[in-house]
């Protein structure tokens, strides 16, 4: 129980109360600690902790491939994936470079057009120049994930130079560095399935879409028209629909809103025909035609919309979510709250 | 008159008398309002916190999503299929997913009660081994230990779309018939949402995310909004303290609402010139 227990919300309450109070505290170690050292504590932690779920992932997909059970195959293909990656960023690097030196003045051209056509670059002058600045030898500007392609490269050059290096990035960068296997791995497999994946939620977004605008009652109503309205002056063609399209709409909306007030739908008919006629009247003899008012327009409803109630109702709710988190917080550091440790 | 109310106040105003003695040396400068905001809130916490231990009822409206939690695990049981939380994608730093985990062990508790099988799929290693705990925890509890299994809470994928995409592929190779999604999530959301909806499950929703909550209203059958989410484990669990501080809350929420109005009529009434002070510079 001690440790299970009563260390973990000592460590909860104290961290909590320092972290919560240190901001206030007028002391370089203290701010230190809780603006930065603590969060790389904690990013060291989640780091170490990825071993436990690496495992029991790989281990569930085994299993699974071992007793074949039900879709074992897919399992397969994680089981391949996770050893691909462990194996360009564990045991091959890649990120080859080539570093060149002593090379003498009647051969440098030569060596700069050569660099220069596997650069796929045209002017070979400037590789030249910057031979010349480099004292220490000179890193070809070009990372091979194999050390064959790079050594056929070496091979070129080896008449014209004194000495030609093949090198690798140190380990740990190659994993950012253009040219080693994990890259290329990163640029060519993970990065479009994560693209796939994010560009299925414009498809998902229209079935949910579809599903929502349905005028079940005010509400739902009032969601579509909105949603029409935002949409429409989202695109360049919200901005091209006229005064009186918009005057038109505006009419229409007012009418249904007064509808179930005026039971009579001849006089209803009236009101919204008339009043349709009379705007267009009144609006072409204002001269909207040639300078439209302001209002009357779907882009600038659009952002009346989205800059009042719409920001209104999103900051109300993050009033709330703010007050939950801080109350939830409060909870957990004076102990109140033990959910984190299993007890309820 | 409320004797502890005033004590509270006094120590309120001490503590913050201590601070402004102490602006400059050992305290930050500048940070007064902070400091005060922070103390009253914890003490108005506190305050009901301690209402709530001596005894005094507290009324709390009926939350449909938190209702409907015992039915849904009830209707994957008479279906004979499974329910899967999903406690969101992101780590034990967040608020959301601790309390995404609160509710995974009353959750827990009714799979084991009513002999459900269970699916945690996580994107956290942190989160996987916690989730572990919460369930053994509950299974225990619910006196059904022999059901529970580690494998139940499993690790997936840190990458989100990577996560969104396993999660997803279960729900089309098992199809749990209740689905929760509770906890932290970003884009991922509606794809979730939108693949439970799609194979039948009934689904129950909450985040702290304002950005994807008309998402899940969108998708789901029941949504925890904003607050509600938060609260879930004080309604759920009716322990007096949790209850107490849904109160606290509340309270504090009125409280910024009259310094809302306080600080608008004020701010009018100095842009009329009518008085000299301009409320504004104290935030």
């Amino acid at each position: 129980m001690l440790f299970k227990r009563h260390i973990p919300l000592l460590i909860v309450i104290g961290v909590g109360l320092l972290t919560l109070f240190g901001h206030f505290i007028n002391n370089t170690l203290i701010q230190s600690f809780v603006d930065k050292d603590a969060l790389q504590w904690f990013d060291i932690i989640a780091s170490f902790a990825m071993f436990l779920g690496a495992l029991n992932m790989l281990k569930l997909q085994v299993i699974k491939i071992i007793k074949k059970q039900k879709n074992w195959q897919y399992s397969i293909l994680a089981v391949v994936g996770f050893a691909f990656a462990i194996f360009a960023g564990f045991f091959y690097r890649g990120a080859n470079f080539i570093t060149i030196s002593g090379i003498q003045d009647e051969n440098l051209s030569e060596v700069a057009i050569i660099i220069a056509e596997e650069l796929n670059e045209t002017n070979s002058f400037n590789i030249e120049n910057k031979i010349m600045a480099s004292h220490d030898g000179y890193e070809i500007d070009k990372l091979f994930i194999t050390e064959g392609n790079a050594k056929l490269f070496m091979e070129k050059l080896t008449p014209y130079v004194a000495a030609a290096e093949l090198k690798s990035k140190s380990w740990g960068a190659h994993v950012q560095t253009k040219g080693s296997l994990f890259y290329w791995m990163f640029i060519n497999i993970i990065t479009p399935l994560g693209a796939t994946m994010f560009a299925l939620l414009a498809f998902f977004v229209a079935s949910a879409s579809y599903r929502a605008f349905r005028i079940r009652n005010f509400e739902a109503t009032l969601l579509l028209v909105a949603g029409i309205i935002l949409m429409l002056g989202r695109v360049p063609i919200g901005g091209l629909i006229p005064w009186w399209a918009v005057s038109i709409l505006i009419i229409f909306g007012i009418g249904a809103i007064v509808a179930p007030f005026i039971k009579e739908r001849t006089i209803l008919l009236g009101i919204v025909g008339g009043g349709i006629v009379i705007f267009i009247i009144t609006g072409t003899l204002m001269g909207w035609n040639q300078n439209p008012p302001y209002l009357l327009s779907i882009p600038v409803i659009q952002d009346w919309i989205f800059a009042y109630p719409a920001m209104a109702g999103s900051r109300a709710l993050m009033i709330g979510i703010s007050l939950g988190i801080v109350a939830t917080s409060f909870r957990i550091i004076i102990g109140l709250d033990k959910s984190f440790l299993g007890d309820k | 008159m409320n004797i502890k109310a005033v004590i509270w106040s006094g120590l309120f105003l001490v503590l913050l008398g201590l601070y402004a003695m102490g602006e400059g040396s050992i305290f930050i400068e500048g940070a007064r309002i902070k400091f005060a905001a922070i103390i009253l809130v914890s003490i108005t916490l506190y305050y009901y916190i301690d209402r709530a231990r001596s005894g005094e009822e507290i009324y709390l409206r009926t939350i449909p999503g938190l209702k409907a939690l015992e039915e849904a695990v009830g209707r994957a049981t008479e279906m004979g299929k499974s329910v899967l939380f999903v406690p969101g994608i992101s780590d034990m730093d967040q608020v959301e997913t601790i309390t995404g985990l609160n509710l995974l062990g009353h959750v827990a508790e009714h799979t084991a009660k009513y002999e459900t099988s269970l699916n945690v799929p996580v994107s956290k290693s942190i989160v996987m081994e916690a989730g572990r705990d919460i369930c053994k925890e509950s299974y225990l509890k619910a006196g059904r230990p022999d059901l529970y299994s580690d494998d139940m809470v499993h690790y997936i994928s840190d990458e989100q779309f990577a996560y969104a995409a396993g999660v997803n592929g279960i729900m089309e190779r098992e199809k749990p018939a209740a689905c929760f999604y509770l906890g932290k999530f970003y884009a991922e959301s509606l794809m979730l949402a939108e693949t439970g909806n799609s194979i039948g499950a009934i689904q129950i929703a909450g985040t702290g995310s304002p950005s994807q909550i008309p998402f899940f209203v969108t998708a789901c059958d029941y949504t925890l909004i904003g607050e509600e989410f938060f609260t879930a484990s004080a309604y759920l669990s009716k322990k007096p303290e949790l209850v107490g501080s849904i109160k606290g809350q509340d309270i504090v929420k009125l409280l910024v609402m009259v310094f809302m109005v306080l600080t608008l009529v004020l701010n009018g009434f100095f842009q009329a010139g009518w008085i000299g002070f301009d409320i504004l510079n104290l935030y």
